[in-house]
């Protein structure tokens, strides 16, 4: 019997689980849909009338608790791994807080431009940026649904095995789109 | 006994309780029911509204409830209903659902609450457009391509209300319900297999079902990324697309924007939209023409390597739709040759379905009817496409009838040829019935010849030069008496079509509740749809053991069988 493929017999592709499949699949989608984003952007901002706006220093901020968010995920599937209870729910703790630490501060940068004057409809440049980061923040929020899901099993359940993918599929989840919002914040720096 | 221990691993859905079983049903087959009696309610909707567009071409004046207004509003609302309410739903959805666990020899879809949530956000996603029928200013009228500035600005039917409003949220909802099917069924394909079924031991049309919601998952991000900006544009006023308009002498909010971006995210959605419809129909056209004619199907791997052709070249061939929105004549070269391109592969296709009747023992069977029939509409409908794939011969004959007829031949009759050839060719095994032959017969030729009667002369008058999406032909001098005689016969004829339909409806009904009983496989048929322990199949599809797949799915007239066809889960030592 496949341990990967439990259902069928025929062994899957690459011998992932199901859920690998559909979370790598899913992730395909979203990158397809920062690209389109992305190729607007780019297209949009040949036009005359695009100002760029000054990108709030709050944003690196907001980019360092992502990347300790994602070290955290990536702690809580070391710990899943290695059946460490404690290591599991202090890296779920962290990736968990400080996302939702990235996401208030990504508010609270568009509370800094609107108190700058940067409004959403001056100009497509602000628009593209309150869009794209609107898009990435909405991504994180259903990556903190599953989150708060996980992170329940977590406690309730003394066994990890039984949800160490599902972890290992959050942490994924995680480093994707601070690998996204790296590149967003990028676009927004270099233009 | 090995094997049934493997399979226990398993788990499936009981459902609970009259709810459980049959509305928040995760079973794949109720979902595919659910798809299937969704979509062609609201597709009725669409030939109502065709229907409407039809009595005014025909008889202007008529009626006093068609104004210009109106018009273009069943315009828009018919196309978008067809194309994506309608036929994607329809056949991903619906034949997705149904066949891709039964034909895979798997107990359901990979992730069953998943695919449950997909159909109730399906379900969403036409309420909320069909709510924008009864909001004060009617549905959005700007067209199915939804072209700005003029779909989001007061002057257009529902610009200026809630119906254009209503249509971008429906779409950008119906993508999120798709992209929960496609995954499902992306991962069911991928890896819910049944042993013994590699992928090229997959019927043709779980090929055609797969690549299709890969075209989707990649494409429909476009449409969803167009319609939340164009969403932006009309409520907050920005920019994304709306260039300086000047209105009354008044200058609008608007400046700078790019009605052309919207129409590259729209194409880069809307072309390999074309065979998000057109690979299912292949597809259901491959299993019924092989199983109908007793014949395996003519060069399998060719097939399904010119489908994976047919859906990389659909990602490079878009902007052909964009030719007179000004272009570097370059690149209008570059899209005209990988249009042409695009044929090869297709063609390739019509000669493999020619060359599985060459020789066969073809029953004359209503899904036999429809495969033919699709052959012939679909070659037809191919070929106006190469005359439009050119730019020197796209540019004067763009916005003429001369499109609405080679479209609606191919990818409106087509696919829905293909469409009621799968549902006559699956019925038995949804219901255990057989539809009634004769009631078939006759719906099918009204259908067929009546189709034709409507769509040739649209080429005609579209050679005259007669614009289309225009409310009335009657004030301009460049168009001949002779188009409104034509009209009112291509009117005429549209009734009669679209009357033919309850036909079929009649027929389903009837059939399901006081139809002849079918036999497991009334076809004789290779596929493990026809191969399960009950029919119709029940819960978890399989009973205790899974089939193991030994064949391909087309061993029809194997030398040395007595029976004309193998399934796929008989072993050669046991073929009689």
């Amino acid at each position: 019997m496949d341990k990967h493929n439990p259902i069928n017999s025929e062994p899957g592709i690459l011998n992932l689980n199901h859920a690998q499949v559909f979370v790598y699949m899913l992730l395909a989608v979203v990158t397809i849909l920062f690209l389109f984003l992305t190729n607007a952007y780019v297209f949009r901002m040949n036009f005359e009338d695009w100002q760029p706006l000054p990108v709030p220093s709050l944003l690196w901020v907001n980019t360092c608790s992502l990347v300790v968010a994602s070290i955290g995920m990536g702690w809580a599937t070391r710990g899943a791994k290695k059946n460490n209870q404690t290591n599991l729910k202090i890296g779920l703790l962290i990736g968990g807080f400080f996302a939702l630490f990235f996401l208030t501060g990504q508010f609270w940068a568009w509370q800094q431009l609107i108190a700058y004057g940067y409004l959403l409809a001056d100009n497509p440049a602000n628009t593209f940026f309150y869009l794209i980061t609107a898009m990435h923040g909405l991504h994180i929020s259903g990556g903190v649904v599953a989150w708060i899901v996980i992170t329940k099993k977590s406690w309730k359940t003394d066994s990890v095995e039984s949800h160490s993918a599902q972890v290992s599929l959050l942490a994924t989840y995680w480093h994707y789109l601070l690998l996204i919002w790296v590149m967003m914040f990028g676009l927004f720096l270099s233009t | 006994m090995e094997q049934n221990a493997a399979y226990e691993g398993q788990q499936v859905y009981h459902p609970k309780g009259w709810w459980g079983h049959y509305v928040f049903s995760q079973d794949h087959k109720i979902i595919a029911l659910q798809y299937t009696c969704v979509a062609l309610a609201i597709g009725l909707t669409g030939m109502f509204l065709s229907m409407m567009m039809r009595m005014q071409l025909g008889f202007p004046g008529l009626f006093d409830s068609i104004d210009a207004g109106s018009y273009y509003q069943d315009v828009t609302m018919h196309g978008m209903i067809m194309v994506i309410y309608l036929l994607t739903a329809l056949f991903l959805g619906g034949f997705g659902n149904y066949l891709i666990p039964l034909m895979l020899g798997s107990r359901d879809m990979a992730f069953p609450f998943v695919n449950m949530l997909s159909f109730w956000v399906y379900f969403l996603s036409v309420i909320i457009l069909s709510a924008s029928f009864f909001v004060p200013s009617g549905p959005t009228g700007a067209g199915w391509t939804l072209y700005p500035p003029q779909s989001i600005l007061e002057g257009t039917p529902g610009g200026d209300g809630a119906g254009i409003l209503l249509m971008l949220i429906s779409l950008a909802v119906f993508i999120i319900a798709f992209t929960m099917g496609g995954l499902n069924y992306i991962t069911t394909v991928l890896q819910s297999r049944a042993r013994g079924m590699k992928m090229m031991r997959m019927p043709l049309i779980i090929w055609c079902i797969f690549l299709a919601t890969f075209l989707g998952l990649l494409a429909f991000p476009a449409l969803f990324v167009g319609a939340i900006m164009l969403t932006f544009d009309r409520v907050l006023e920005t920019s994304f697309f709306m260039p300086e308009i000047f209105k009354g002498g008044e200058v609008l909010d608007y400046g700078g924007g790019s009605p052309v971006l919207f129409q590259h995210l729209f194409w880069f959605f809307g072309h390999p939209e074309v065979y998000i419809i057109a690979l299912p129909a292949f597809g259901i056209i491959s299993e019924l023409i092989s199983c109908h004619a007793r014949k395996n199907i003519f060069g399998y791997n060719m097939m399904v390597w010119a489908l994976v052709a047919i859906a990389g070249i659909s990602f490079i061939v878009w902007a052909h739709h964009m030719y007179v929105a000004g272009m570097n004549p370059y690149l209008g070269f570059f899209f005209a040759t990988t249009t042409l391109i695009i044929a090869v592969p297709t063609a390739i296709k019509v000669y493999n379905w020619v060359l599985t009747l060459w020789h066969a023992n073809i029953k004359m069977t209503v899904p036999m009817l429809y495969c033919l029939a699709f052959l012939i509409t679909f070659l037809i409908g191919g070929l106006t496409g190469l005359f439009l794939g050119n730019v020197s011969v796209d540019v004067p004959l763009s916005d003429t009838y001369f499109v609405v007829g080679h479209f609606h031949m191919v990818m409106a009759v087509s696919p829905v040829l293909a469409l009621y050839g799968g549902l006559y060719h699956w019925f038995p095994s949804v219901t255990g019935r057989m539809l009634d032959d004769r009631l078939g017969k006759i719906h099918f030729w009204i259908t067929f010849v009546g189709t034709y009667l409507i769509y040739f002369p649209m080429h005609y008058i579209g050679f005259l030069g007669v614009p289309r999406r225009y409310y009335s032909n009657q004030q301009y001098d460049f168009i001949p008496d002779s188009v409104a005689d034509l009209n009112q016969f291509i009117t005429i004829c549209a009734l009669i079509v679209g009357a033919s339909q309850f036909i079929l409806l009649y027929n389903f009904v009837n059939s399901a509740i006081r139809g002849k009983k079918a036999s497991k496989n009334p076809w004789g048929a290779c596929t493990l749809e026809w191969q399960t322990l009950e029919s119709p199949p029940g819960h978890g599809n399989w009973g205790d053991q899974l089939p193991v797949v030994y064949r391909w799915p087309y061993d029809y007239g194997l030398p040395g069988a007595t029976a004309d066809f193998v399934p796929q889960n008989v072993p050669d030592e046991q073929i009689t």
